[in-house]
């Protein structure tokens, strides 16, 4: 199987290579038959990687150990699952399966448009096959071919850092690489769109839908990440602006951005170059996150491989496709004039512009941190770090402007806002925030930016509220169905815009979740068994944790010949103004083989707040079996979790396919069916 | 007319974000060098030793010793200059992967004396750690 997969890798690159001439050349020449060959090479690709990746998983299955990259990442005690996701464990791996990734929705995209858009068809294959050959040529010439020998066979790997043996862990990189790869398929018709000048507002049609599912892949990618990070990582944290995080947001802002701002391009025909640029600038982002993640060119607690091979190849590839980009922008400049102009700053256009702005902006200030050690060392020979602070600082104030826009954008006219259209959709919303700030302030809350993002909440929510509720009301009027069917239906017939809606609630909850972070509370204390500690809410409640006991276990007996982990678990029980709630079993774990220890911290979780509990420290020598404890309450944490999840549902319901009532709308923005047989 | 204004406003939006991003950048920049810049850099200029820098490097094996509680004591020797070693204090409790041969970034000063007083200790995390084929034959 091994062998299979590293033979399928070498197959792969040619076929690559090929596709791309056929297709480039199909569409030049109009050409039919080749455009078809060319495109089906895509599936051929899939299904090579597929065997790829399934060699690398059986070599870890098979504890073949003579492979570097089995060797690193596992060993015989690793659990099979873990052994499963070594595939995107390490570099190496990880490449091959952004590679499949590709190669699978590079597939989807062919195969869903094999009688439509025939037109855009050949770029859009050619492009993506480039990027696949691009990757493929990497991961056979830039020593990171996941089949390298080590030249001989060790008894046994190196096994998986612990922090990465954790379930979150496992499915934040492939959600991740999901939204990253799905984004090659808009840039791809992007690309095709300039290239065969149909420069209408049909290629965003097409892709629009691409880019929301890398969208909806890129969200849950980043907070399963936050997840585990605040799961495992064991500081009660959960993001720490490092380049590699950084790096995975950069994409997420210009999407979110093209996501609004292709809405002008499709009603008022405008920000045509806008778009492009950013679509451009999103693909060469998610390139640009793995050239981060995979060079060693920024540090970063994640500690990439320093291999500067593979950096000067992504840069050198970011640099190829940024320049084709800009000169295809360049010379479509002509046809991607503006149909119409921005009469009002008191207009949808408008708010939506300032949006983009800010998305950018943030995006500019969060690279510019990212890379400001690389500016300072090639211009002052030495690099200087910024730290959250910095991006707090310009992150908050411009974080709370698009939380505000949330509100104004979906509701305000377009063209130009009257008073009246103002006074009809602002003063409940308003009011309802000015409330929540005076209410907040009346009960002690003085910290500013988070009462300004709970009264802006508390706007953003009214709207949105208020629409669904005009909404269902006209229907029922209208149609004669209950509340609830109406309500339905009213999603139904415009999934894009009620789903948004929802994402727009989930955004809220998240940031409300954000801001909680204003009123943690820590209490760190060293205690015996028997002793316990007090912590007490922002809310005003008290836990007290009592430490009861402490046992030591070395719990995976199926290792007979190695000591595996050894863990010491603490049991805590915790009362709420005396009452007893939960049990905790906080551990620490030691792994010999790693000569490291990890947390496993307690989180008990309740719908307003978590306390989160962290056993900082052991005492073994003395026997008293003491224990350092740090308790916190963190506020409004579990928000974030459901914040994401509606987020996740209402990107879902956009992007569901249109059902039978509302062909209409779908047939309208369908494009011209055409043949193979037509493109000759 | 109207674009004037509109253009008055984007100028406005990005002289925001700009100042807030200079500020930002001078108000939480640090100096981010190896052990042998720093040790160079207080040689030339000894008013460094109090200005607080993160130093990245290796922690040297078998040089960790913990004191009373969570007082920690170790050296760390530059990642490409294996003359330069100077001694460490921490006192907090060190990260869970923080082991005798760890990589580590050190955010602190080394104020009068010859210890460098760290206010945090990172490890780098292992997640793209490769080790080198030699390490496997040991």
């Amino acid at each position: 199987m091994t062998a299979l997969g590293e033979i399928a890798l070498w197959i792969a690159l040619p076929i690559a290579l090929w596709g791309t001439v056929l297709s480039f050349a199909g569409g030049r020449t109009g050409r039919g038959d080749l455009v078809l060959s060319g495109e089906r090479t895509a599936y051929a690709l899939t299904f090579l990687l597929a065997l790829a990746s399934a060699g690398i998983v059986a070599a870890f299955l098979g504890g073949r150990y003579e492979f570097w990259y089995v060797a690193s990442y596992s060993n015989r005690e690793l659990d099979t699952y873990f052994k499963v996701a070594g595939l995107w464990a390490g570099q190496r791996g990880s490449l091959v399966f952004w590679t499949l990734l590709l190669s699978g929705f590079a597939s989807i995209a062919v195969f869903r448009n094999r009688r439509r858009n025939r037109e855009f068809m050949p770029y859009v294959s050619g492009t993506l096959l480039s990027i696949l050959s691009f990757l493929l040529v990497v991961l056979l010439f830039a020593d990171v071919n996941p089949f390298e020998r080590l030249g001989f066979t060790p008894a046994n790997g190196r096994g998986l850092n612990p922090q990465l043996q954790n379930y979150w862990m496992t499915i934040h990189p492939p959600t991740l690489y999901l939204g990253f790869t799905a984004f090659a398929v808009p840039f791809a018709f992007a690309v095709s769109a300039l290239l065969t000048g149909r420069l209408d507002s049909r290629w965003i049609a097409v892709a629009r839908r691409w880019v929301l599912l890398s969208w909806f892949f890129l969200t849950n990618g980043i907070i399963f990440g936050m997840r585990w990070a605040y799961e495992e990582l064991g500081w009660g944290g959960y993001w720490f602006w490092d380049p590699v995080e950084n790096a995975s947001l950069l994409p997420w802002l210009t999407a979110t951005a093209f996501v609004h701002s292709i809405q002008i391009q499709e009603n008022r025909g405008m920000l045509k170059v806008w778009n492009m640029g950013l679509v451009a600038a999103t693909f060469l982002l998610t390139i640009f996150a793995t050239f981060l993640t995979r060079s060693g060119l920024i540090e970063s607690v994640h500690s990439f491989a320093e291999n500067l091979k593979i950096a000067y190849i992504f840069l050198g590839f970011l640099g190829v496709v940024a320049g084709i980009c800009a000169v295809l922008i360049i010379y479509r400049l002509p046809m991607l004039r503006g149909e119409s102009n921005i009469q009002s700053f008191v207009s949808r256009e408008s708010a939506f512009l300032f949006n983009n702005l800010l998305f950018v902006g943030i995006a500019f200030a969060v690279a510019w941190g990212t890379l400001y050690p690389l500016f300072t060392e090639g211009f002052f020979g030495q690099k200087i770090n910024v730290g959250p602070p910095y991006y707090n600082r310009v992150n908050v104030p411009a974080g709370l402007v698009l939380l505000a826009l949330m509100g104004v954008g979906p509701v305000i006219a377009w063209r130009r806002a009257s008073k009246r259209n103002l006074r009809k959709n602002f003063a409940g919303p308003a009011a309802a925030g000015v409330a929540t700030a005076a209410v907040l302030l009346a009960i002690g809350v003085h910290h500013w930016a988070a009462l300004a993002t709970f009264a802006i909440s508390a706007f953003v929510l009214t709207v949105v509220a208020t629409e669904f509720w005009k909404g269902t009301r006209a229907r029922v009027r209208i149609s004669g169905e209950g509340t609830w069917t109406s309500l339905l239906n009213l999603v139904r017939r415009n999934r894009r815009r009620w789903g948004g809606y929802v994402v727009h609630a989930g955004v809220v909850l998240v940031f409300a979740g954000f801001a909680g972070a204003a009123f943690d509370v820590a209490v760190t204390e060293e205690l015996a068994p028997g002793e316990s500690a007090v912590v007490r809410s922002a809310f005003g409640h008290e836990y007290s944790l009592a430490y009861e006991s402490l046992s030591h276990s070395r719990p995976r007996t199926g290792s007979a010949d190695r000591e595996n982990d050894w863990r010491w678990t603490a049991l805590v029980t915790v009362r709420r103004d005396g009452e007893r709630v939960a049990v905790m079993r906080p551990e620490r774990r030691f792994y010999p083989v790693m000569d490291q220890s990890s947390t496993e911290v307690g989180i008990y979780s309740t719908p307003f707040e978590d306390l989160y509990l962290i056993p900082r420290d052991v005492d073994l020598e003395s026997g008293a079996e003491r224990v350092v404890f740090e308790a916190k309450v963190l506020p409004l944490v579990p928000w974030i979790w459901y914040g994401g999840m509606i987020v996740a549902a209402g990107t879902l319901v956009s992007l569901w396919p249109a059902g039978a009532g509302v062909r209409k709308t779908a047939d309208r923005n369908r494009v011209r069916v055409a043949t193979a047989g037509d493109a000759a | 007319m109207k674009n004037r204004r509109f253009l008055v406003g984007l100028t406005g939006v990005a002289a925001v974000v700009s100042y807030l991003m200079w500020t930002g950048v001078r108000d939480s920049m640090v100096y981010y060098m190896t052990p042998a810049e720093l040790v160079a850099r207080i040689e030339a200029e000894p008013a460094f030793r109090d200005v607080g820098v993160k130093v990245s490097g290796k922690v040297v094996e078998g040089s960790w010793r913990r004191l009373s509680g969570p007082v920690h004591e170790f050296s760390v020797v530059d990642l490409a200059d294996a003359t330069v070693v100077f001694s460490v204090r921490f006192e907090d409790v060190v990260p869970d992967t923080f082991n005798d041969r760890a990589e580590v970034v050190l955010e602190g000063k080394f104020g009068p004396g010859e210890v460098f007083e760290a206010r945090t200790v990172l490890t780098k995390c292992g997640s793209r750690y490769e080790a080198a084929k030699e390490d496997f034959a040991a």
